[in-house]
């Protein structure tokens, strides 16, 4: 079963001049697969991600995510499935610096607000453990390293068991030892079947890793 | 619709916002508080003056006047007796009219009966000049029966010094304004003469002196009694110049008066007519103080509303984030409202509890004057339409200048900023 649909998008960016960025852009991932987004610095990987990511509709062709075409939708309807369906890790690890390392990843859950908040804190207590940094858990994120926070941001980013995970350069910020903890952790979790993630990288190590790899140049895929 | 559960997360964010700027909150709350305060203290203090003018002014008014007046009659002999013509005649002199009321007796009568009337009262009134040694001052004398004029103006409190009921018994006496007793330099138990317009001259004794407060009434006029004045102007007791009276509702005043302009034939006038200028100058003053009030407002919405903004510019990646998570652009513009909502909500409250303890400690200032006789501490309202009125501004304010920055918040796009 497919859980991405991708057909014939096209993208342009009207400023500072008309520039065609991304070019019929075609293709399908299956459910429970880790696929990889590769292509050189410019190609155009952040940009198919947003759109992915239900963040940006200014786009010509079709995405369907879960069956769901994402052209045409409301705000609103977007937001609740970007809310429920997608876990997103930003290729410059995004905390609000006022909250709690805890407190970040429990917000998408407390918006999504299908559980109490007890066993959201107990969930997110429970991620943050896995990504090894329980001990900052109550600290204020901004106190928090580079390294450190990008582990938040993916502990968020799993909180609401997202259908679709993506991540840009997730381990951009991470040692060599934390990134095999963390694509380890990615691993195991798409291994269990019901989860499915999309990960821009230009790790050749972690995308020889991945099941499938798209590779993006100058806009198409080849 | 948001829900419930939204509204009170966009809250819970809104509330660490304003914990990690909590300076910025507290000045921009100051700022609301001062001009609410302000507001509170300014309408207590000038309505309250404004009350007690009003209120010794209408205490010494009635709500209606029935007189008469010299009218020019429109139609000339001439046109009479060439009605075709086109006449034209200048200088036309006042008919020669008896200045008293016709069949007055009756209409007072009939108008003490009516149960919309509170009290009625018939008087003389006559120009005459009070003479006392070398002075001569150019005044008034009210014939009134005594009863009747105490119910509508409460005379009886007035009194400086005297009595008002000997006029009954002593014959030839007045009570006399107390600014105008001191313009003669006389005092209780003298003697002096008056002048009426006819040119006939009286010997009268002072058995009394009197001060309402309003110095047109004090300097210039006296009570006597109506048969005294009758006997001066040399008129039969059916003589009576005006009819005053007050009503319990005093809005019915008009209404009123055109129905006994018809019935008795009389002229007259209501409160509304005869206190325009005093009426027209309350509004004024009510809009000044709103204005004012107004004013300070726009000056602390405006210190909101560029607090938001800036703060809005600090926490664009916060916004960017919070979309991307799945806020909808309904909960980010809750998180910025709820903040100007709490700073105006705070501001206010605070304003109104500064405001009134303002106009509180104005209230008990001892305050003397000799204009205003019967006050003894400045005059302060306490309306709690005030404070409603100062709570709604305070809202009204800071959702505006929450709504525009929450609106730009709503709409920032994640992308551009989340793409670094
Ligand atoms: N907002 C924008 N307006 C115009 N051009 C943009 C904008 N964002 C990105 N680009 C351009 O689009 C191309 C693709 O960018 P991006 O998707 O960020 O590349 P990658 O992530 O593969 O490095 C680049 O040439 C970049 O300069
Ligand atoms: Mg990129």
């Amino acid at each position: 079963m497919n859980i991405l649909e991708v057909n014939n998008v096209d993208k342009y960016f009207l400023e500072p001049s008309r520039f065609h960025v991304l070019k019929d852009i075609t293709f399908a991932i299956k459910k429970g697969k880790l696929v990889t987004i590769t292509g050189k610095s410019g190609s155009g990987k952040s940009t198919l991600l947003y759109l992915l990511s239900t963040m940006d509709t200014e786009f010509s062709g079709s995405i369907r995510v879960d069956g769901e075409e994402l052209k045409g939708k409301s705000n609103r309807w977007l937001s609740n499935f970007r809310n429920e369906h997608i876990g997103f890790v930003f290729q410059f690890h995004y905390l609000l610096p006022e909250f709690t390392s805890l407190h970040n990843v429990m917000l998408p859950a407390l918006k999504r607000g299908t559980h109490d908040k007890e066993s959201i804190e107990e969930k997110a207590y429970g991620l943050l453990k896995m990504l090894d940094i329980e001990d900052q858990a109550v600290k204020r994120s901004s106190l928090l390293s580079g390294g450190q926070q990008q582990r938040v941001a993916i502990a968020r980013s799993l909180i609401n068991d997202p259908l679709l995970i993506m991540c840009d350069e997730p381990t951009g910020n991470l040692d060599s030892k934390n990134t095999q903890i963390a694509f380890g952790i990615f691993r195991e979790i798409i291994d269990k079947g019901e989860q499915t993630m999309i990960m821009v990288t230009h790790d050749e190590d972690l995308a020889d890793r991945s099941d499938e790899i798209i590779h993006l140049e100058d806009g198409r895929v080849v | 619709m948001a829900t419930l559960k939204d509204v009170k997360l966009s809250v819970s964010i809104a509330m660490v916002h304003i914990r990690s700027k909590l300076r910025q909150t507290i000045v921009a709350t100051v700022g609301v508080a001062f001009g609410i305060a302000v507001f509170i203290f300014m309408v207590s203090f000038i309505m309250g003056t404004n009350n007690y003018m009003m209120d010794i002014t209408f205490e010494h008014s009635p709500h209606l006047r029935l007189y008469n007046e010299p009218t020019i009659a429109e139609t000339t002999i001439l046109d009479r007796k060439y009605p075709d013509w086109k006449n034209e005649v200048h200088n036309v002199r006042p008919r020669d009219v008896q200045l008293n009321l016709k069949d007055a007796r009756q209409a007072i009568q009939e108008i003490s009966q009516l149960q919309e009337v509170d009290a009625v009262a018939g008087s003389v009134k006559s120009q005459v000049f009070y003479r006392y040694g070398s002075n001569a001052i150019n005044g008034l004398v009210n014939g009134i029966d005594f009863d009747n004029e105490n119910r509508l103006f409460n005379l009886e409190e007035k009194l400086v010094e005297g009595s008002f009921r000997e006029m009954n018994t002593i014959p030839n006496s007045l009570v006399m304004g107390e600014g105008l007793a001191n313009r003669l330099n006389l005092s209780v138990g003298d003697r002096l003469n008056l002048t009426t317009e006819a040119g006939g001259t009286f010997s009268i004794v002072v058995i009394g002196l009197f001060k309402t407060g309003l110095t047109d009434i004090d300097r210039q006029q006296s009570y006597a009694s109506l048969a005294t004045v009758q006997r001066f102007l040399g008129v039969p007791a059916s003589y009576i110049t005006d009819i005053q009276a007050k009503l319990h509702d005093m809005d019915l005043a008009p209404q009123m008066l055109n129905k006994w302009k018809k019935r008795f034939g009389y002229q007259g006038s209501d409160w509304k007519e005869d206190h325009s200028t005093l009426l027209e100058g309350e509004a004024l003053r009510s809009m000044i103080v709103y204005g004012v009030a107004i004013t300070i407002l726009l000056v602390a919405g405006f210190g909101i509303f560029n607090i938001l903004t800036m703060m809005i510019y600090e926490k664009m990646k916060d916004i960017a984030i919070l979309k991307a998570m799945g806020f909808s652009d309904t909960d980010v513009r809750y998180v910025f409202l709820f903040q100007a909502l709490l700073i105006g909500a705070f501001g206010s409250v605070f304003g109104l509890i500064f405001g009134f303890l303002i106009a509180y400690a104005i209230s008990t200032m001892p305050f003397e004057s000799d204009v205003m006789v019967t006050l003894d501490h400045l005059p302060v309202s306490f309306e709690t339409v005030y404070y409603i009125a100062g709570f709604t501004f305070g809202l009204i304010t800071t959702f505006l200048a929450g709504y525009f920055p929450s609106r730009k918040a709503a709409k920032v796009d994640p992308i551009s900023i989340l793409r670094g």
